[in-house]
């Protein structure tokens, strides 16, 4: 419990916890006690001690740092701020340079419009008709009536071995555990040997979705799939790209997919600089691939493979991604149903030697197709 | 010894161990430290999450216990485990002497056929132990959800035995290198900390303290260098501890300035990834100039 010495800037530091949750932290109450506790054996008069304990204590997660940054500076260090007014600051400005404050740039977000406005009322009459139709062609009515249709379908990554094990009848290793436990009932005497098998564990599954022009169309409808995957417990982790690579994975957790996806959109897509597909990977290889995120697991990559930038970059990210990861499935829309598809565009070419199945991904049945391949992918 | 009051005194004390912890490092120990609260140490690969524990548990006396993490690892390896072969040993030899009475039974299952494994050594050391929980993240999320229980009330029940609740809180610090994301319950335990890249002038004074024997000048050299690496777009930027080997590598060699000749044939020393050295090379005269 905070001590007698807080109490006079407990209402400043709740106040602040009350501004970082306005900023979208998710700031508890229990966070908030432990902030004016860890003030205690730190000094509250002192704004380094203000700006550490809170940041060791409100934040949770790096990315998270730039915002509480930016509140910190406007709750305490800008001019009529209201936590400046109430806090004694000795030496302001030796402690920031001290405590190496490095305040980033507030950009402007980018105003979000609301995406298309969903379509109800309307009921599939004739499923097998629509299941062939390119998503391209469809009218919002019976896109709706695909979207029901796909959050039936279950998208199941392959399997792996963990080194996690199970009790069972026969295996490799012995069960000592619980062979000794059964032989108890034996007065000791060990009757029935167990053993220990590996546990399997869905792999994770890693969807890199190009959402530039033509394309957001199709990789809105794997968006589907992410949530029906994650319902199976697999890990999901979702990327899209332009001319840029974002992460939207924790965005999806939250918001409807549709806004999120359209939002990432216009943060990542700058219509006049077309898609750069090698840059993107590259990103990913580099920032996420290199750190594990897709050791073990299936990368679903889809775009159109018209790259702007340079083949050689592409050619080098898809070498890196396929030693990184499990297997690379590519969704080309433009390969449409044809079965000896031959990739035309520079960038399929240069990626093709990587890339373990390429499928169509521009109606039902090609996504069903994935759906029935994914969990066999060997 | 006992854990120091301010934050001041505690970076001293660490610096006297060889540890240079900036001001958010130090402060979030000491709230840890002073809360009982663990914490949990992100950051770039290879600038001292683990040494932090290492050398807090040295400086103070107290037993480091460290419990490696991955893929895998279940309680037997964490908490406790019957040593199931001398128990085994042990009823044969009872029965044979027809001496299996409850007393010889109830011993059993008593100290001396208990294996503890880190997190129950950790709990009966109580505060005179650190407890490092190292890359939390190569671990599964349910030994992750495991560990939470015990983090929050340092009790672990041993069916055979009963609870065992810690009589104080052992310091506890958690590294983690990003490779998944942690589950939001158990940030929320602990205070977190991210360790950056330390600016130039703050690499050179830890080189120095890690090696006392290097020369100032190459060091400064090589720090400029290594600056200059991370700025090169590298997949595995070189961390801090990679510095440290750089010097060392250099000075056992008795090159005294970095040249590009000097630095080319010891650049495995902070360079790990083919490709990387590739990129490196090229840019040598660049990255060894301006010296």
């Amino acid at each position: 419990m905070p001590d007698r010495a807080v109490a006079p800037f407990a209402g400043v530091l709740v106040g602040f916890a009350r501004e970082l949750r306005a900023a979208g932290l998710v700031v508890g109450t229990g966070d908030v006690l432990t902030y004016c506790s860890a003030m205690t054996p730190l000094d509250p008069s002192d704004l380094v001690d203000v700006y550490w304990a809170g940041r060791a204590t409100l934040v949770s997660r790096h990315e998270d740092i730039a915002v509480y940054d930016q509140v910190f500076r406007r709750y305490f260090l800008d001019e009529g701020a209201p936590g400046a007014k109430q806090l004694l600051l000795p030496a302001l400005a030796s402690a920031l340079s001290e405590a190496g404050l490095v305040m980033p740039e507030v950009s402007p977000e980018p105003p979000s419009d609301s995406e298309e406005k969903p379509v109800l009322g309307w009921m599939a009459s004739d499923v097998d008709a629509l299941k062939h139709r390119s998503f391209a062609a469809c009218t919002p009515a019976e896109l709706a009536a695909l979207r029901r249709i796909m959050t039936r379908i279950r998208l199941t990554p392959p399997r792996r071995r963990t080194r996690r094990t199970r009790s069972a009848p026969s295996g490799r290793a012995p069960d000592m555990r619980r062979t000794i436990r059964e032989s108890m009932r034996m007065h000791g005497e060990p009757a029935e040997l167990f053993f220990r098998q590996r546990k399997t564990r869905l792999r994770p599954l890693i969807l890199i979705l190009d959402v530039s022009g033509s394309m957001a169309d199709y990789s809105r409808h794997l968006l589907q799939f992410a949530y029906s995957a994650r319902r199976a417990a697999a890990r999901v982790e979702v990327f899209c790209f332009g001319t840029r690579l974002t992460r939207i994975t924790r965005a999806l957790e939250h918001r409807q997919p549709d806004l999120a996806l359209a939002q990432a959109a216009q943060a990542v897509v700058d219509w006049d600089g077309g898609t750069r597909i090698g840059q993107s990977l590259d990103t990913f290889v580099r920032r996420w691939g290199r750190n594990g995120m897709c050791r073990g697991g299936v990368v679903i990559i889809c775009s159109d493979g018209l790259d702007r930038g340079d083949p050689e970059l592409l050619a080098g990210a898809m070498e890196r991604l396929s030693r990184l990861c499990y297997r690379i499935v590519w969704l080309n829309p433009h390969k449409g149903d044809t079965v000896n598809f031959r990739p035309s565009t520079l960038g399929m070419m240069v990626a093709a030697p990587h890339i373990d199945l390429l499928l169509s991904g521009h109606d039902l049945a090609s996504l069903e197709q994935l759906a029935n391949m994914l969990p066999v992918l060997n | 010894m006992e854990y120091p009051g301010t934050v001041t005194e505690l970076t001293d004390d660490l610096r006297q161990g060889g540890y240079l912890a900036d001001r958010g490092l130090a402060t979030t120990l000491l709230v840890s430290l002073s809360l009982h609260r663990p914490v949990l140490l992100e950051g770039e690969v290879g600038v001292g999450k683990t040494e932090v524990a290492k050398v807090l548990a040295a400086v103070y006396g107290r037993r480091l216990i460290r419990l490696q993490c991955y893929e895998g690892i279940d309680t037997n390896q964490a908490l406790y485990e019957w040593d199931y072969a001398r128990q085994m040993l042990q009823i044969r030899a009872l029965s044979e002497r027809q001496l299996a009475d409850d007393e010889a039974v109830d011993k059993l299952f008593g100290p001396k056929f208990l294996l503890q494994r880190p997190l129950l050594e950790a709990v009966q050391a109580g505060d005179q132990a650190v407890l490092l929980i190292d890359e939390i993240d190569r671990a599964d999320d349910e030994f992750e959800a495991f560990l939470l229980e015990v983090l929050s009330d340092f009790q672990i029940t041993i069916p055979e035995i009963g609870t065992i609740t810690a009589q104080s809180q052992p310091a506890v610090i958690l590294t983690s290198n990003r490779t998944r994301e942690l589950h939001d319950a158990l940030r929320r335990r602990c205070l977190y900390h991210w360790i950056g890249y330390p600016a130039a002038e703050r690499e050179v004074e830890i080189v120095l303290v890690r090696e006392p024997g290097a020369a100032e000048q190459l060091t400064r050299k090589v720090v400029r260098a290594v600056h200059r690496l991370r700025e090169l777009d590298l997949a595995k930027p070189p961390g801090v501890a990679e510095t440290i080997d750089w010097v060392r590598t250099l000075g056992f060699l008795g090159e005294t300035d970095l040249t590009p000749q000097a630095a080319g044939d010891t650049l495995g020393a902070v360079i790990k990834d083919r490709d990387d050295l590739d990129l490196a090379r090229e840019n040598m005269a660049e990255i060894t100039s301006g010296a």
